[in-house]
């Protein structure tokens, strides 16, 4: 089958990989002030482990060279001890009156999702390239 | 196929200069798809084919510009910036990125004008 898009299922597959973790992050922020998780637990951060797995390039230079391809190779829980606060007024204080929160620092999630978003956008811009590019490949010789 | 219509040197040069156009596309879009994997090595078109290509556009012999194929290689004159042993860098792709856009735009226009004028000889009429 002809490929006019060739070389851009790594780039796909980033894509792929930066929204899982732009997903989990968001995640992670959404749930900073949980304290009763669905396990009763105070809710921990998620971190995503990439992982780069060789492809064969099948692209335009066919020349079988192998590239890494990058996904996602699973969803890992920080293991970080929760945090804990003094608020006695809280259900979920134990007989000391301390509260067990989430250890997320905002901060740090932040800075991820911009890193993530950054990396998405420069994928994307492959994206764009490699399209306008087809497009002129499929012009040769019209005028 | 009336092979000697495409045998023009400069036709096939232009034609190979696109091959290693698409080429560098494919790795400069590997390198941006792992930009955050650790321990990756850039790759680039092989440092070679330019000299090979010089030479081969300088002898003028059609079979020889013909044979070549560019490859792609690890770019071993990259500097790792990072403590991941990356050699990315995000600046510098793109920058590439774009020159490589704008290569492709002038290669497609050469092949394209060099067909343009076989089809003026062929038929006589200028469009």
């Amino acid at each position: 089958m002809i490929q006019p898009l060739s070389g851009i299922q790594n780039t796909v597959a980033a894509l792929d990989a930066e929204r899982t973790r732009l997903d989990v992050i968001s995640e992670n922020i959404a749930n900073a002030n949980t304290t009763h998780g669905v396990d009763g637990k105070p809710y921990q951060r998620k971190v995503v482990v990439f992982e780069s797995a060789m492809q064969q390039a099948m692209g335009a230079g066919g020349n079988g060279s192998m590239t890494p391809q990058l996904h996602v190779a699973r969803i890992d829980t920080d293991k970080r001890a929760p945090l804990e606060i003094y608020a006695p007024g809280n259900p979920d204080a134990d007989a000391r009156g301390m509260v067990a929160t989430p250890n997320i620092n905002i901060h740090e999630e932040m800075a991820d999702l911009i890193a993530a978003s950054r990396a998405f956008e420069a994928n994307l811009a492959v994206v764009k390239n490699e399209k306008s590019m087809a497009m002129q490949t499929l012009s040769i010789g019209k005028h | 196929m009336i092979d000697g219509l495409f045998n023009n040197p400069s036709y096939l040069a232009a034609k190979k200069t696109l091959d290693a156009v698409a080429v560098r596309q494919e790795a400069i879009a590997n390198n941006i798809a792992n930009l955050e994997t650790p321990g990756y090595k850039r790759v680039d078109l092989s440092p070679n084919f330019r000299a090979e290509l010089d030479r081969a556009v300088s002898s003028g012999d059609a079979q020889q510009i013909d044979s070549l194929k560019p490859s792609l290689s690890v770019d071993t004159n990259a500097v790792a910036m990072s403590q991941d042993g990356n050699t990315v860098n995000l600046e510098n792709e793109m920058m590439q990125l774009n020159q490589n856009t704008l290569a492709h735009t002038l290669e497609t226009q050469m092949v394209s004008s060099l067909l343009m004028r076989l089809k003026m000889a062929i038929t006589g009429k200028s469009s």
